[in-house]
């Protein structure tokens, strides 16, 4: 049988079947909503590699040489990026292809791609739900068959929770494994991209290519993380009743389930700092886009207004103009958490919950080779008014946060249907412990099989 | 000192900035040049575009290193740079990279010769930082270049140790004799390279510091003088007509030699400093610091002292030797060579340097090598030429940029020296005038400048006077 990738790069290296395959992603984007632009010219440049032929969508906050860079932001309506993402360099270089750009909640800052200015993405399995966020525009590409890969940056989830809406697989990497060098930073101290894959061998090959240091990238981490000296032990967090909506939990206890009948010795674990992760996260997250979004002024790039008395008005309009109410509210939350005196109170202190985190999930580790727990406490939610609100949408980023506080990796595993839904849930490993996630990942495939939603784009009826 | 300073404690601290001399920006690889057309030095890091990281300029860090270690600072075991928040049209990210918490250098101490000696002004910390770019209003429009945006920019803060104008203005010329020495800035005021702003206050005595006021926009280091001073006396009136002072920025204006207000500061301006994410800290090991030492040179002051000493110069010499490191290494390299220390120190601070005045260039940038300065003493000390004829050499060796040697031999000016020649020639003069020579042996003495006269002519000019003397002499049996 053919491989994935193989199906695709025959696909792709032929032009007239292309050309099908474009169509019929034009017809199901049209209701999915998940690319904000697409550039299917690139085939002629494909090159081989372990990637060759492989149309990758790319979330629109990563930087592709003369795609646009919207960042699903007004301000960033019309930028068309001068430059490559090293990750994105990588991923050409084994010959990949960067066929468009998706949508994502404005900035990376949402959990439902309803922040987005730009797009309006429904979740593949039911139109009515939301992908997700913010890398939801990559999440229902790939669950809608579209692209068999495309990345997506995890500042606080924004992999994982997608990926587990859309029912894919969505990996967060060991901070610092990925150059940053080309995403558009949100929170520079907790993100990276990360890619999103229904094949696990595509989704290891990716971040294998994607990986390694950067010398445009100073951050960067490299390491290996000791073998597994605990028997293949999972660590669970047990959970209060009623933190987890009810499919949620019964998902949950299947994944332990599945994972002791698969020979893991489970361990119970408690998390002290579990209240303190999404408060420390969001002063964090805050404070450092607070810096970060700064640059977008209208100025050098980017929208600017018609007319303004002085350059000081300029900047002031164009972000009171570009920018959304999402993002206005984390600006003026991470000003004010950056103010001197009082960042002692707030963003010190979130460093030293980051800190604790990081020793409690140490000690766990010390007996335990991945911890287990969900993405998220509910489902894919309805979009709109019927949804789940912005103040809900940020206390539930509590599992996926803790990774982006701890920098650790963690792989979101598509784990069934309910309600016609996905469920997902995750692993988490210590630093750079990627390959201890794809292996686990595959011994739970078989428990788990991938599901397909319904008028998803079928490649083998292109062939 | 002023009659304000009779009544008044005078305070006045240093923020001077830097550019330092990098092939490259302090984050990006575009290349750190004055001079080039608007914005062709940038790239989407300097221009601050989405997802574009700093990568730290390693020649910056150990420049940085260098100013702190020359200045006695405690260099920092772990550096680290810092975000200062603020928006301005000109700086590409709306936030300036410089460092807060870790500086490179910390609590060092600069020794500078002021009228009443020496003394050692504190610096409270070294920091490298990113210049931003230029903004230029020209009628109606406002332009923007971003070439000197992210230029590797060192700060250095001192303590309000100086007290007057022209203290300041002496402490920014040892400054700028300083970093010059070390190579890591052009330190010119005018161009750009270095600027200075102060913050001054004073207060009646043993009272402590006064009410702080920053001074900007002083292009020179004589500006900074003047804006001083001014302000000294602006202060002292305030306060003696039983006024209070305001905490504020004012600005020197030198077209009317006053200072003006800019703004006036209700609080303390809060740039949100938190530590920047996208550098590590840095932390040199043994080979990096190993590196700044052996960059390390013999300091202005110490210089000028040592060599005063050794080569018994006047201050005056020794002053204007040690101004510009070219020039002391070439005092002395020629003094190494063989030629007389004050010898070499009397040239260069007379004919040389007017020479250099008169072509408006630098001895290092001279046709003037030391071993060309070292060939021409030799000629002079070897009775080759007079002290009249090296003036000329020299001056040819300015206009033609040819060795002293050479254009002795081909103007011909070579002295005769060697008294058998000069015994053919006397004797010659002597056979033709054997009356005036006669008359000369019989006592008539005053003929004797006449007979050399003559043979002066007859040796176009070369015979070496000292030595024609003592030829005609013992010939007339004198």
């Amino acid at each position: 049988m053919q491989s994935t990738a193989e199906l695709w790069s025959a696909l792709t290296a032929d032009s007239e079947k292309f050309a099908q395959y474009v169509q019929a992603l034009r017809d199901i984007d049209g209701r999915v909503g998940s690319f904000l632009s697409f550039s299917p010219q690139v085939v002629s440049s494909q090159k081989t590699g372990s990637l060759s032929g492989i149309p990758v969508g790319v979330k629109d906050n990563i930087a592709v040489e003369g795609q646009p860079l919207t960042c699903g932001s007004r301000i960033l309506e019309n930028l068309i990026s001068p430059y490559s993402a090293t990750a994105i360099q990588r991923l050409v270089a084994e010959g990949a292809l960067m066929v468009g750009k998706t949508n994502l909640d404005e900035f990376g800052m949402g959990s439902s791609c309803e922040n987005s200015a730009l797009g309006n993405t429904s979740n593949p399995w039911n139109l009515d739900y939301v992908a997700g966020g913010s890398s939801g525009g990559s999440a229902a590409a790939v669950a809608a068959g579209l692209v068999p890969l495309a990345l997506g940056s995890d500042t606080g989830g924004s992999v994982r929770q997608p990926a587990s809406f859309c029912g894919v697989y969505g990996l967060k990497p060991t901070y610092g494994s990925i150059s940053r060098s080309g995403l558009t930073a949100y929170a520079s101290s907790l993100e990276v991209i990360g890619p999103m894959a229904r094949d696990l061998q595509l989704l290891k090959e990716s971040f294998r290519v994607m990986a390694g240091l950067d010398s445009m990238d100073q951050s960067g981490t490299a390491g290996s993380c000791s073998s597994d000296q605990t028997n293949g032990t999972i660590a669970v967090l047990e959970l209060d009743e009623g933190v987890l909506d009810a499919p949620v939990a019964e998902a949950y206890r299947q994944a332990i389930d599945a994972l002791e009948a698969l020979g893991h010795p489970i361990k119970r674990v408690s998390l002290q700092s579990l209240n303190l992760i999404v408060p420390a996260y969001y002063t964090i997250a805050t404070a450092e886009a607070s810096a970060n979004l700064a640059r977008f002024n209208g100025i050098r790039y980017g929208m600017a207004p018609t007319f303004a008395e002085n350059p000081a008005e300029l900047m002031r309009k164009a972000r009171h103009e570009g920018f959304g109410d999402e993002v206005k509210l984390r600006i003026l939350l991470g000003t004010y958490v950056l103010r001197s005196g009082f960042q002692d109170q707030y963003y010190g202190q979130a460093q030293k919950v980051r800190t604790l985190i990081r020793q409690e999930l140490a000690a766990i580790y010390q007996d335990a080779s991945a911890i287990l727990m969900p993405v998220f406490p509910t489902q894919a939610f309805k979009k709109g008014e019927g949804g789940m609100d912005e103040y809900r949408q940020k206390t539930a980023d509590v599992f996926t946060c803790l990774a982006n506080l701890a920098g650790l990796p963690a792989l979101a595993i598509p784990t069934g249907l309910s309600g016609g839904l996905p469920l997902g849930m995750q692993l988490m490993a210590p630093a750079f412990g990627e390959e201890r996630l794809f292996a686990l990942a595959k011994e739970l495939e078989k428990t788990f099989p991938l599901e397909t939603p319904e008028g998803a784009l079928d490649i083998g009826s292109l062939q | 000192m002023s009659r304000a300073h009779e009544k008044y404690d005078v305070f006045i601290g240093l923020e001077i900035h830097i550019h330092l001399k990098t092939e490259s920006k302090m984050f990006c690889s575009c290349p750190a040049r004055y001079g080039d057309d608007p914005n062709v030095n940038v790239c989407p890091v300097c221009m601050g575009y989405p997802g574009a990281l700093p990568a730290v300029n390693e020649r910056a860090m150990e420049l940085g290193y260098l100013v702190a270690r020359a200045l006695g600072c405690q260099t920092a075991k772990t550096t680290s740079f810092a975000r200062k928040n603020y928006f301005y049209p000109d700086m590409p990210k709306n936030y300036q990279i410089s460092q807060f918490a870790e500086p490179v250098g910390l609590n060092g101490m600069m020794e500078a010769g002021f009228d009443d000696g020496i003394r050692g002004i504190r610096i409270h910390d070294v920091h490298l930082e990113e210049d931003a770019g230029k903004m230029i209003h020209a009628g109606d429009v406002t332009l923007l270049d971003y070439n000197r945006a992210g230029y590797p920019l060192l700060e250095i803060v001192t303590e309000p140790d100086l007290r007057s104008g022209e203290e300041t203005e002496a402490f920014l010329r040892s400054f700028q004799r300083l970093v010059r020495y070390l190579g890591v800035s052009d330190g010119n005021m005018d161009e750009g390279s270095m600027k200075c702003d102060a913050n001054i206050s004073i207060n009646l005595p043993g009272k402590g510091l006064g009410t702080k006021v920053e001074l900007k926009n002083m292009n020179s280091p004589r500006f900074v003088r003047l804006a001083l001073n001014h302000e000294i006396e602006r202060q002292a009136k305030v306060l003696d007509g039983g006024g209070s002072l305001v905490q504020e920025t004012r600005l020197w204006n030198e077209n009317r030699d006053i200072t003006e207000t800019m703004r006036r500061k209700e609080a303390a301006d809060d740039y949100r400093y938190f530590p920047e994410p996208d550098i590590p800290p840095f932390r040199p090991d043994e080979a990096f610091m190993a590196g700044v030492e052996t960059s390390l040179v013999e300091l202005p002051l110490a210089r000028k002292n040592r060599m005063a000493q050794e080569y018994h110069l006047t201050p005056e010499q020794a002053d204007f030797l040690h101004d510009e490191k070219s020039t002391a290494d070439f005092f002395e390299e020629t003094v190494q060579a063989g030629a007389d220390a004050r010898t070499v120190a009397a040239w260069l601070s007379s004919d040389v340097r007017k020479l250099c005045n008169r072509e408006q260039i630098s001895l290092a940038q001279s046709p003037l090598t030391s071993a060309r300065m070292g060939s021409l003493l030799n000629l002079i000390s070897s009775g080759k030429i007079s002290g009249k004829i090296a003036k000329k050499v020299l001056d040819m060796v300015f206009t033609e940029n040819a060795d002293p040697e050479a254009i002795v031999k081909k103007q011909g000016w070579t002295q005769i020296s060697d008294p058998a020649e000069l015994q053919t020639i006397v004797d010659a003069v002597l056979h033709e005038h054997s009356a005036v020579a006669d008359a000369v042996r019989d006592g008539d003495v005053r003929q004797r400048g006449w007979l050399m006269g003559q043979i002066m002519r007859a040796s176009d000019g070369q015979a070496a006077p000292n030595v024609a003397n003592q030829v005609l002499d013992k010939a007339l049996g004198l």
